[in-house]
């Protein structure tokens, strides 16, 4: 990887491994790095242990999505959706278990996969993407049981309602759909721009965020980042951040957004933002919270540079890893 | 143990019983249980009795300070707080003149003493009472106070964990666990508690951060180029992490200040830092501490750029250093105006105190001048005091210089002389006898051929033996030679000395003389009036009275001009008027002016004192025509 390379990366996806002490990250080469976490945070830590232990070439198209399960990393890039195992990744094996492939109704286009994520009571995993639908895969058989269709444009992000067992997607159409999965249909749509607290003409209506707490959901994006009322369906607090929202979470009683700009915003709920972090890249697209280890636990964020911020206190940043 | 060189000899007994009675408290402190007010009063009374301005009738001023210094050393520390609660009340009385050359070299031995013995950690509070009491002791600039030198104190160091073997997280205690070692280390691990580290440590800007610590320790080190390079880069990285984390969060930094307290279980006071990796991110929300941090910038930078005198020359900051200092200084300031709560307060206040830390620092080079201010000797001339002008100036203006008394009689008795010290010399005073006069009747009766008896001599007359003796004190040299004669009354003595005079004096005296000598006596009172009259008339030539016929001249010569004569012989406005209204005419009033001065003057209206006046006057002429006749 010449210093070009380095210089054009993006950071796109990430996820933490099941034992929370591996992070997996996806750039815009189409690679994942394995980084090791307790190297990276031990007292003696050099340069070096903020390099990935492990990095390989996951697919040809950038890797936009990552998500863990129990055991396994699932990634997805042009179109296709990659398994791996942890176990073998962390014995360096980068052999993938299976590649699938959604049911594209297009001829020669093969639409990217924006967005997945994996509904653990159904044990399946929802995967949107350019095709404007979201397709339903089962694990435990292999086989796409469903698709939704409905929205106009194509999908940048999908989240999960648990408690209802509804999905949420956005798009950019500016609509986000919240979808029943027995029924497979839109059960409400909500087109943001079209409210006024949030709408921002200037930057287009799409959603490129999306986030679930229960009763409340977060989108935005184009139009400002919103918390939303979902049993009202109504924006109850607006977020003064310039620049378009491309992740945001939830996180015990703050919620923390990155998108353009080098600052992690944290909110309050009431729509005061308490704190905005510098981190080292110009613009942020991804944000993950390690929950899974409390050793461990740190907020990594990672965007338009070769390096993954981490934040050990969410209040500055600690150190960077880089690919 | 005690020396008794300083004291006087005669009160050693009342010092003994004094240092008896203390040690007697002493031993009571020790062993009897008494109440604390009880011996509190005892004390006092016992030590009283030391103070006060009586001390130095008893014994030297030292001797209480080495009373006290001699008990505290004797006493365990808990006592000894006691004795210095005494120490600390009366420290007027130890300012005192008659007290503080003397002891405050042995009050301040034994505050040091003291202070060696106490632990600063343990009795901060004894500690910090005895630097008071030496502070309000001494003056400000007492040399033995001051940190002269600009030094250090290179002794506090912060340790912190350097390395991984030190750090007491991670990852061994389970392992040590699992390889199933000694039951103490087994139990040691299982008594930790929750897990061995809950936290992700931020480790590398834990250690950054704590480095900062040794170089505000010894801010020489900031002199040197590698060090300083060190310095600024571990500055930047941490005051880049107190820019990103603003503390706005009142509510949370409060309850983990809380759990902090809790945890320590003691006040929130403490003497240095407590450098535990798992408290670093508490650390960091704490305002308090926060303020701690950017304080130890300031006053490091304002040590680096000052002038102080004991720094060697090399140490000098170049540009670079300075302007980094400068950048530095506002991003301090800033952050510091953004700790809440109060952070603008906080900065103001802070950067008065620094500037007026400039002001000491400037004291201090110029060698620590005294405050007091010395009452130069000769700066303000003096205020021409106004001499009250001795009497002799104004008094006597008058020809002759008379000195009016108001009353005519009165005037005449004052001048017959003006000059007490003169009258009182004049021979007619001399009231002693000489030798021959009083001792002729007794040389008389003593010639056995006038066959007077014993009992008839008159040196047999007490009275007469007295005045014999003091007349033979002040003449007489036979008084003084010393005899191995014993005599068994003054008038044994007498008849010896009357018989040794009687060999030395003239035989021939007649009584007769005796007897004007005795008449004489009476008659000097009268003489000395007339002899003092006669005294000033002596000097002039003429002292003849104004005659009437010589004032009428006068009266015509004078004329209108008689009210300028009138002020030289010094007439009163009240006769003036007089004279105005009796006569118009100007010729009547000179001779009426005459006749009242004359009349005044009575005797001394002499022809010298009216020409003095004339001439004072300025008719000279007439003056003349007055002496000529």
């Amino acid at each position: 990887m010449g210093p070009v390379e380095l210089l054009h990366m993006s950071v796109f996806s990430q996820s933490f491994s099941p034992c929370g002490r591996f992070l997996a990250a996806g750039n815009g080469y189409g690679e994942i790095a394995l980084f090791s976490l307790s190297a990276a945070l031990s007292p003696d830590s050099t340069p070096l242990s903020h390099k990935p232990v492990l990095t390989f070439t996951a697919h040809e198209g950038p890797v936009l999505a990552l998500v863990s399960s129990e055991s396994l990393l699932f990634s997805c890039g042009n179109g296709e959706i990659r398994v791996w195992s942890w176990s073998h990744l962390l014995k360096k094996n980068v052999k993938p278990l299976w590649t699938k492939r959604p049911d594209y109704k297009l001829g020669l286009e093969i639409p990217e996969i924006n967005a997945m994520i994996l509904l653990s009571k159904e044990n399946s995993l929802v995967v949107g993407g350019g095709d404007n639908n979201l397709h339903v895969l089962d694990l435990e058989t292999g086989v796409f049981k469903s698709v939704l269709r409905g929205h106009q444009d194509y999908i940048h992000c999908v989240c999960e309602q648990e408690r209802e067992g509804q999905i949420l997607s956005g798009s950019e159409d500016g609509a986000v759909r919240i979808w029943d999965l027995r029924s497979s249909q839109s059960v409400h749509i909500i087109e943001v721009h079209k409210y006024e607290a949030c709408a921002r003409p200037q930057y287009g209506k799409w959603i490129s965020c999306l986030a679930t707490d229960n009763d409340w959901m977060l989108c935005g994006g184009g139009p400002s980042l919103a918390l939303w009322h979902l049993r009202s369906l109504s924006p109850t607090s607006v977020f003064p951040l310039s620049g378009c929202t491309r992740h945001a979470a939830f996180y015990q009683d703050l919620i923390l957004a990155v998108g353009e700009g080098p600052l992690v915003s944290h909110c309050m709920l009431g729509g005061d933002v308490k704190a905005q972090i510098p981190s080292s890249s110009p613009n942020l697209n991804c944000l993950q919270i390690n929950s899974k280890s409390s050793e461990h636990r740190m907020l990594t964020v990672g965007g338009s540079s070769d390096h993954i911020d981490v934040f050990t206190n969410l209040s500055y940043r600690a150190f960077s890893l880089s690919f | 143990m005690f020396t008794l060189s300083y004291l006087l000899p005669s009160h050693i007994l009342m010092l003994f019983s004094l240092y008896f009675v203390v040690c007697l408290i002493c031993c009571m402190y020790y062993f009897l249980p008494f109440s604390e007010t009880e011996k509190k009063t005892t004390l006092d009374q016992a030590l009283r009795c030391v103070l006060g301005d009586q001390i130095v009738s008893i014994c030297s001023a030292t001797t209480p300070f080495l009373l006290l210094g001699d008990v505290l050393d004797c006493l365990p520390l808990d006592q000894c707080d006691r004795i210095f609660t005494f120490v600390e009340e009366n420290v007027s009385t130890w300012k005192s003149n008659t007290f503080y050359t003397a002891g405050k070299n042995y009050l301040l031995r034994m505050c040091n003493d003291l202070l060696r013995r106490l632990s600063k950690s343990q009795n901060t509070v004894f500690c910090g009472r005895i630097q008071l009491f030496l502070a309000r002791l001494f003056p400000l600039s007492e040399k033995s106070g001051l940190n002269l030198q600009s030094q250090f104190n290179l002794e506090n160091i912060t340790v912190f964990n350097k390395n991984e073997q030190e750090s007491t997280l991670g990852q061994k205690h389970t392992e040590e666990k699992e390889e199933g070692m000694d039951v103490e280390e087994g139990e040691m691990g299982e008594d930790e508690g929750p897990a061995p580290c809950s936290i992700p440590i931020d480790y590398t800007l834990y250690r950054k951060f704590w480095t900062l610590q040794d170089y505000f320790r010894n801010p020489m080190q900031c002199y040197d180029k590698f060090s300083w390079m060190t310095f600024v880069k571990y500055s930047d990285d941490t005051l880049a992490v107190f820019k990103s984390f603003k503390l706005d969060d009142m509510q949370a930094s409060k309850k983990k200040l809380e759990e902090l307290r809790a945890s320590s279980g003691e006040h929130v006071y403490f003497a240095k830092f407590l450098t535990s990796e798992k408290l670093m991110d508490l650390q960091l929300s704490d305002s308090n501490f926060r303020r701690h941090i950017l304080l130890q910038y300031l006053i490091l930078f304002q040590y680096l750029k000052g002038q102080v005198k004991f720094k060697s020359s090399s140490c000098v900051l170049n540009d670079d250093q300075s302007t980094w200092i400068e950048e530095t200084t506002k991003l301090v300031y800033q952050l510091l105006k953004e700790i809440p709560p109060d952070g603008d307060k906080f900065a103001t206040m802070v950067e008065h105190m620094l500037n007026s830390e400039d002001n000491w620092n400037s004291w201090k080079n110029e060698g620590c001048p005294s405050f007091v201010r010395e009452r130069s000797i000769d700066e303000k001339p003096k205020r021409p005091t106004r001499k009250r002008a001795a009497p002799e100036d104004f008094l006597g203006k008058g020809p002759d210089r008379k000195i009016f008394m108001g009353n005519d009689e009165l005037t005449r008795l004052w001048n017959l002389n003006p000059d007490n010290m003169e009258a009182c010399k004049s021979e007619s005073r001399e009231f002693m006898p000489s030798l021959d006069e009083f001792f002729t009747e007794a040389i008389e009766q003593a010639d056995p051929v006038n066959m007077v008896e014993e009992e008839y001599k008159v040196v047999r007359n007490p009275n007469y033996g007295w005045r014999a003796l003091r007349l033979l004190s002040r003449i007489s040299p036979h008084f003084f030679q010393p005899t191995n004669q014993k005599y068994k009354s003054l008038a044994d003595y007498l008849d010896s000395m009357v018989s040794k005079l009687a060999k030395e004096l003239p035989k021939d005296i007649p009584s007769e003389e005796i007897k004007t000598g005795e008449e004489d006596d009476d008659d000097n009172g009268d003489n000395l009036l007339k002899e003092s009259n006669d005294s000033p008339s002596v000097q002039g030539i003429q002292n003849k009275l104004v005659t009437n016929q010589q004032m009428d001249e006068m009266a015509s010569k004078l004329g209108a001009q008689w009210k300028t004569l009138a002020s030289q012989l010094e007439m009163k406005a009240s006769e003036l008027r007089e004279i105005e209204a009796d006569s118009e005419d100007v010729e009547m009033q000179a001779k009426l002016l005459l006749v009242a001065w004359q009349d005044r003057e009575g005797a001394q209206a002499t022809v010298e004192s009216l020409a003095a006046a004339l001439n004072a006057a300025g008719f000279s002429h007439i003056a003349e025509g007055l002496t000529e006749a």
